[in-house]
Order: structure tokens, then C-alpha cells, then sequence
């Protein structure tokens, strides 16, 4: 035969042979005690790397500080990254295949993930049509409504293809964020707001709930539209933007979107236009926490920003010696720098969703899942949770009860926390 | 598959052509490797050991195979634009979104407006437009195809760097529509950045492909695959083919031969795209969605790496590119990286690396083995043409 064909025949020889070598050796390894494993699927590439490698690093210190046991089981912890180089932050495609892998992986139990909510559409129906499962999946960051309700035409049934749930979060969603930005703003005293997003999901999301929130409670939204008005990132500058904001007088812009989408440039030509943050206040999403960049910019000093959850700062203050303090601390002392973000917490609190779960299961996939959906569900005591107040996860929709958001305000080149605040 | 040989003159007898066996062989290999592969995970994969389960989870897992299929029909797509008719294009990513969103468009519950059912396997009571796959397949190709065209128009007149440009514009734009598209005069084009998701499943004799169907799968891309190397080569041993190759290496020559450069470029960039199409559409039902983040300059750039490393012009050496080169990317670098991070224990985070590793490559390449991993015996004879016999000893 040719070359090729013999190098074909080569090929498959030598597949069967390694086959077989690693046939021989597993016998071994089955006689060790059955450990459960759980994961967390976030993206390591690019520029969510930093928070997330905190994410999975306090995980790693939670489980070591709970020797690594849930009730009666032992488990470990895998990690698996959801972004490509290539593409430089999550990718559908590897989504796909990290969905395939949990299934795949017969010790896994629950995914703790994704940080990307369209990562999370991706890899949700495939584990709820897992044939062991449908396995559970925790997100600590993924703000998109429609995953959990009623948002899309469709959402969030399509994601549920078995017609039994499988996901939870313990962070709470964008409409809830809008809304209680514009009830802060109204608290100091807003009439007229104008309203800008960065045409994104995320961005269009939180200025649509803002918007919406800002007209029931009687504030006069002056742009026009469900999510205000679009900035486009690719501008290079803002100044026509805010001079035709200026003629309509607001006391307020709230920008829903992220830093990434040129915030930079925003934040210089609103403070430009229309003075500083004292006089037109200046509030945004929790798409500009977390930038340093930003704190330390002068136009940046005295704009009010949302966060999805209780910032760390204001855990800590709240609570400080209560277990997410404690955490906190130990995590300084393990890793000699705080968790960059406030994500990090509530990757951890993911993880005690999880945990409480397999504790309360038989072990396989399909109890660790019911464990969150039937009966009473699952519910992570304040003296325990790492985000100091009680942590419930509903039932029939797998939200957080919880509706905590904080506001914060940029002062002395820093994010610092204004109060915490529960949506009415 | 019977490939008709390439009308040339043979000007060098010490260069072994490439006979229409060799072709055969190519195809009969391949086809008897993707018919073990499906055996292998459809049939054989739940029986073998766990150990032997989690080492193929680890460095071939069956979603990374299916992924590389996609790379390998939008590069033999880009082959033709680039390969045969040597029109040097930035866009191609384009191209793969159309295919895409087509699917998006005519599998989903997207357009929840309607209900059309066609040949698909979803329940009737579901909104949106459902079609089956393969008719789904015939329409992105053509969609693509036709933008193909309409790309081409504008690049009639332009040559090289010029027609470049345009293709990187046009590969610019495209996405763009598609992240913006969520309200072009109320209409709900694409659902912007929130993307379309889940795709219908895959029907094929009745059978639903559910998300673990993996092995058909690969074969079913594995045909569509094959499809576009059938078409690839035969195009090419014929007249258009044979006017792309008259074009790509002189094209005043060309033009002077009586060869219509403007009919000739068109139909390249239009069966090009005709795959990209396919791919795209492929894409989509594959990761069971689709996503505008994901189409970015970065894409294009990775098929024409593809391409040149593979062996432009050359069918097998393009596939070769492909798989190689999607492979890295999805499971190569991250994997190679846990082992060697475990072994050392070391933190080193390896796919960060991996434009350092393409590139590092390509320049390689292109100091040893400029002409990809399998030439194209005719590109080979073309740029060694100068060589004389004692200079030509360098990596050959």
C-alpha cells in the first residue's frame, strides 16, 4: 500500500496499544473511596482573568477550610475555563464543549458557573438533558432576567428542555439593579434623569429597568425609548452627545453598560459638558465597579455607582466577625491580597449552595439537583453564609430571594460604599 | 471519488505530480479514519474504561473533533478565495456569521411571531420558524453565497492590498450588524449581543440528535465536509478552476488569455462563501447557538493561518491546517498546559500564549517550509522556480 495508507494503519496500531495500556491501569484507581467533584466553568483568558482566578482561589480556600467534605461525602474540585485565547474572553464553542465535559466527567456532581450569562445559555440545556441528571449549575455572576424568568419570548422555558430546572444564582439580576438605582436616585432628590446605555445586552438590560422603574415612581426620564438612548463605543468623543443632554437640563445621567464600551471617554466629555459630578449627577451600573482605572480618573470623583449583591467593603462592615469577614481575612492571609472584586464572595456562596445540596442528596446528580428544586430547598443560614445574611434559593425559579444591591460612590480615587439597598 | 487531473504541462520531471490516486487515497483515508471515529465514540467510547474516557475528555474530546470539522469547512472555503484564486481576503468571518444566523433565523423559536414547521423535528406547537437542517444547510450556503457576491462587486477593479482592505471592511461591518441588529426600524434582526439560543436539533432519518448525539454529529459534518473537498477539487480541475489558478499567478496574463477577470473573481468569492456558509450553519447547530461577540477579526485571521500553514491551493493540506491549528486552540494548549502545570506545578497559563505560539509558527513556516505543511505541488514548482540546484537544500 501507499505511504499514507501505512501511516493511517500506524496511527490506529498505536491508538489500540495506548488503549490498552491505560486499560491496564486503572484497577487501581477504582479502589479509592468515591469522591464527588464540583466545578467551576468561568473564563481565564483576557480581561475577566484577574476576578476570576480570585473566584476559583477562594473557592479552593473554602473547601480546604471545610476539609473538603459536604455531609457525609468527600469532594474535590475541578476547574474549567470557558474562554479561548483566540477569541480573548468566553467562547461559545468552548462553552459547548466544557458542557459536554461536565456530563462526561462521571464524578461531577454541580457546576459552579458560568460568569457570562450567554456562556450559561449555552451549557444549561445540556446538563438539564443530561440522562443522569439533569446535573445543577450555581452562577455567581450572571445578571441576565431571562435565564431564570419570564423575559424573551420563550425564555427561560427554552433553556429547560426536560421541563425541570436546573439553575441557580445567588447574585441578583439587572432588572433589580435599574430599579433600585432609580429609587436611590429619587431618594437624593432627582427630578429629571436621561438615561444612556452602550447597546449592549447587559447595558440595554439595566437602563430598560432603570427607565421603566425612574417613570413608575414619578421621576421624568428625558430620553426617549425603553433603554434611553445608545452610546457607541467606538466613538472617540462624547461632546455632541452631552451638549444635546444639556439643553434638555436633566439632574441626573444614568449610563447602563460597561467601562470596557470607552467609559473612559464618557465619563471626561459628561463631566465636559455638563460639569462636575456634584452638579449633573453621574450613577452607572455594576459594569464600572471594579476599574481602577476609573477611580482614579478626577471626572470619575463623585459618581454614583449599583452593585448586584453587598459589596465586600459592606459586608465586611456590617458584619465583622461574622463568617464573611472571617473569609475575608483568611484569604488575605493565604493569598496576601484581598479577592479582587466582589465576585470572588459570591462564587464562594455558590459553592455553599452546592455543597448544602450534595450534603442533603443521595450523591448522584439527580439528588444534588432535587436538593435545590423540591421540598423545602436549600437556604444557607447568616451565622454560615459568606455574604453575612441568610442565602434562600427559590424553589421554582432558582433566584436568590435576596435583592440586595449596594450603592457605592467614587471618592479620593477609591469606590466607597454608600449604603446598602433592598429593592422596593 | 473520481478527480479529474489537472490539465498542465509537465515542466518538471524530478517533482512527483499529484496524480488523481494520490487524491483517492487521501479521500479513502480520511473517510475510513471518520467512519472509525463515529464507530469509536458512538458505539465503543461507554464501554471503555473510565481511565480511558477522562484521557480522550483530556486531549480528544468529541466535541473538540466537531469543532475542528467547522474550521475545516470554512478554511476550504477561504482555500478557494485564497488557495485557488490567490484574492487575499481579511473577511471571511463574515461569511461564517451569515451561515450562522441562519440558522439562528430558520431553527429556532427566534422569530416566535410565526410558526412554520418544515421536515423538522420540533413539536408543531412551537413558535418560530423550523426547518430541517439540510434545507437550513442549502439556505445559508445560498445567503452566504450571495453576499459572496455582493462583497465581490465592490473588489472587481481592485487589486492586492486594495481588494484586502475592502474584504477586512466588509469583515468588520457584517458583525457589526449583527451585535446592533436587535432594532433596525423595530425590527428584531439578530437579538443583538443576547444572540440565538437553542438551535433545533439535527433530524436525520427521523432520528433527533439530542446534545449527545456527538458521534452523528461528526459524521453528518464529517459528510458536509467531504462535500466541500468534492467540490473543491473537482471546481478546480475544470475550466473555472483552472481560470482561478490563471489569475492567481498572473493576472494581466490572464486577462490577456481571454480569462473574464470579473465573472472569475465573483464566482470565487461566491463558492468560497458558499462554505463559509455551510460552516456557519454548521457552527450554530454545534454549540446550539449563536452569538455576535464571537465573530471578530481574530476569526479571519485564524482561517488564513489555517490556509498558509496547511498548504494554500492544496485540499489536504488545508484540511491538515485546520485540524491541527483548531485543535490547539480548543484543546491543545489548555491541556498540554494542565500536565505540564501538574508536572512542575507550576502556574504557568499556557493558552495566553497561544498568538505567541501562531505566530512563532508562521514565521518558522516561513523560513523553512514556506509553501505549508503540504504544498501544492504547482505553488511549490512556482516559488522555487528561481532556486537554483545547489541553493535548493534548505527544509525541503
Amino acid at each position: 500500500m501507499t505511504k499514507l495508507n501505512r501511516f493511517v494503519s500506524v496511527v490506529a496500531a498505536a491508538g489500540l496499544a495506548a488503549t490498552a495500556l491505560v486499560a491496564g491501569t486503572i484497577t487501581s484507581a477504582d479502589a479509592a473511596t468515591k469522591t464527588l467533584v464540583i466545578s467551576s466553568d468561568l473564563p481565564l483568558q483576557g480581561s475577566a482573568f484577574d476576578s476570576n482566578d480570585s473566584t476559583n482561589k477562594a473557592i479552593e480556600l473554602y473547601l480546604k477550610s471545610i476539609n473538603y467534605t459536604a455531609g457525609k461525602y468527600k469532594v474535590s474540585f475541578k476547574k474549567y475555563d470557558d474562554a479561548t485565547a483566540a477569541a480573548g474572553s468566553w467562547d461559545a464553542a468552548k462553552c459547548a464543549a466544557n458542557a459536554q465535559a461536565h456530563v462526561a466527567n462521571k464524578a461531577e456532581v454541580a457546576v459552579m458557573g458560568t460568569y457570562n450569562s450567554g456562556c450559561a445559555k449555552i451549557i444549561v440545556p445540556v446538563l438539564n438533558q443530561d440522562p443522569k441528571g439533569p446535573m445543577l449549575m450555581v452562577s455567581d455572576a450572571n445578571t441576565n432576567p431571562g435565564l431564570t424568568k419570564a423575559w424573551n419570548p420563550g425564555e427561560p422555558d427554552v433553556y429547560y428542555p426536560n421541563g425541570v430546572r436546573n439553575y441557580a444564582r445567588v447574585c441578583t439580576t439587572d432588572d433589580n439593579q435599574g430599579s433600585a438605582a432609580a429609587q436611590f436616585a429619587k431618594s437624593i432628590g432627582i427630578s429629571k434623569v436621561y438615561v444612556l446605555n452602550d447597546t449592549q445586552t447587559y447595558g440595554q438590560g439595566v437602563a430598560q429597568a432603570f427607565t421603566t422603574e425612574a417613570k413608575k415612581i414619578g421621576l421624568t426620564v428625558l430620553s426617549s425609548g425603553a433603554t434611553g438612548e445608545g452610546w457607541d463605543a467606538k466613538q472617540s468623543d462624547y461632546t455632541a452627545l452631552f451638549t444635546k443632554i444639556k439643553a434638555l437640563n436633566p439632574d441626573m445621567v444614568y449610563v447602563g453598560g460597561i467601562f470596557d464600551n470607552n467609559g473612559g471617554q464618557l465619563v471626561k466629555d459628561k463631566v465636559a459638558v455638563l460639569g462636575d459630578n456634584t452638579k449633573v449627577k453621574f450613577m452607572g451600573p455594576d459594569g464600572f465597579t471594579g476599574y481602577p482605572d476609573l477611580n482614579k480618573m478626577p471626572e470619575a470623583q463623585g459618581m454614583y455607582l449599583s452593585f448586584a449583591g453587598l459589596s465586600t467593603d459592606l459586608l465586611l462592615a456590617n458584619d465583622p466577625k461574622g463568617a464573611g469577614a472571617t473569609f475575608v481575612k483568611s484569604y488575605k492571609k493565604a493569598y496576601g491580597k484581598d479577592p479582587v472584586g466582589s465576585y470572588p464572595l459570591y462564587g464562594v456562596a455558590a459553592v455553599q449552595i452546592i455543597l448544602a445540596a450534595i450534603a442533603k442528596s443521595d450523591g448522584t446528580r439527580k439528588g444534588v439537583n432535587n436538593a435545590v428544586f423540591s421540598g423545602s430547598g436549600i437556604s444557607i443560614p447568616a451565622k454560615q453564609s459568606v455574604l453575612g445574611k441568610e442565602l434562600k434559593i427559590s424553589t421554582l425559579s432558582g433566584d436568590t430571594l435576596a435583592k440586595d444591591i449596594t450603592i457605592e460612590v467614587i471618592k479620593n480615587n477609591d469606590e466607597t460604599t454608600l449604603k446598602a439597598w433592598t429593592v422596593k | 471519488m473520481a478527480i479529474s487531473l489537472l490539465k498542465r504541462s509537465k515542466t518538471s520531471g524530478k517533482k512527483k505530480q499529484k496524480s488523481p490516486a494520490s487524491a483517492r487515497q487521501w479521500a479513502i483515508s480520511l473517510t475510513i479514519v471518520a467512519i472509525a471515529i463515529w464507530a469509536f465514540f458512538t458505539y465503543l467510547f461507554d464501554k471503555t474504561p473510565d481511565a480511558v474516557q477522562a484521557w480522550f475528555q483530556v486531549w480528544l474530546p468529541p466535541s473538540t473533533l466537531n469543532e475542528s470539522l467547522v474550521w475545516v469547512i470554512c478554511a476550504l472555503g477561504l482555500n478557494i478565495v485564497v488557495g485557488y484564486a490567490g484574492l487575499l481576503d481579511l473577511g471571511f468571518v463574515a461569511f461564517w456569521a451569515f451561515g450562522g444566523y441562519a440558522a439562528g433565523w430558520f431553527m429556532s423559536g427566534f422569530f416566535h411571531q410565526v410558526n412554520i414547521h418544515f421536515g423538522s423535528m420540533s413539536a408543531n406547537t412551537i413558535p418560530g420558524i423550523h426547518l430541517s437542517f439540510w434545507l437550513v444547510m442549502v439556505i445559508a450556503a445560498l445567503i452566504a453565497g450571495f453576499f459572496g457576491i455582493i462583497i465581490g462587486a465592490p473588489t472587481l477593479r481592485l487589486k492586492s492590498d486594495y481588494l484586502a482592505l475592502v474584504t477586512l471592511g466588509f469583515g468588520e461591518i457584517i458583525p457589526q450588524v449583527f451585535t446592533n441588529g436587535e432594532n433596525i426600524g423595530g425590527f428584531n434582526l439578530s437579538n443583538g449581543t443576547k444572540g440565538i439560543s437553542p438551535i433545533d436539533a439535527i433530524g436525520v432519518f427521523g432520528k433527533r440528535l439530542g446534545p449527545f448525539d456527538l458521534g452523528w454529529k461528526f459524521l453528518i459534518y464529517f459528510f458536509l465536509a467531504a462535500c466541500m473537498v468534492f467540490v473543491s477539487l473537482r471546481i478546480r480541475g475544470g475550466r473555472l478552476g483552472r481560470a482561478w489558478l490563471a489569475i492567481r499567478e498572473d493576472e494581466l496574463a490572464a486577462s490577456m488569455m481571454g480569462v473574464p477577470l470579473m465573472r472569475t473573481k465573483l464566482t470565487a468569492y461566491a463558492v468560497g462563501a458558499f462554505s463559509g456558509g455551510i460552516g456557519g450553519a454548521v457552527y450554530a447547530t454545534h454549540v446550539n447557538g449563536i452569538f455576535a461577540e464571537r465573530f471578530n477579526f481574530s476569526i479571519s485571521i485564524i482561517l488564513l493561518a489555517m490556509v498558509v500553514l496547511g498548504g494554500m491551493g492544496n485540499v489536504w493540506g488545508v484540511i491538515v491546517g485546520a485540524l491541527l491549528m483548531a485543535w490547539i486552540n480548543a484543546t491543545g494548549l489548555p491541556a498540554v498546559g494542565d500536565t505540564f502545570n501538574n508536572t512542575f506545578h507550576t502556574q504557568i497559563n499556557f493558552p495566553s500564549y497561544n498568538f505567541l505560539l501562531f505566530g512563532g509558527i508562521l514565521v518558522l513556516m516561513m523560513l523553512f517550509k514556506r509553501d505549508g505543511l503540504l504544498p501544492e505541488a504547482r505553488l511549490k514548482m512556482i516559488s522555487h522556480e528561481n532556486d537554483d540546484d545547489t541553493s535548493n537544500t534548505g527544509g525541503h
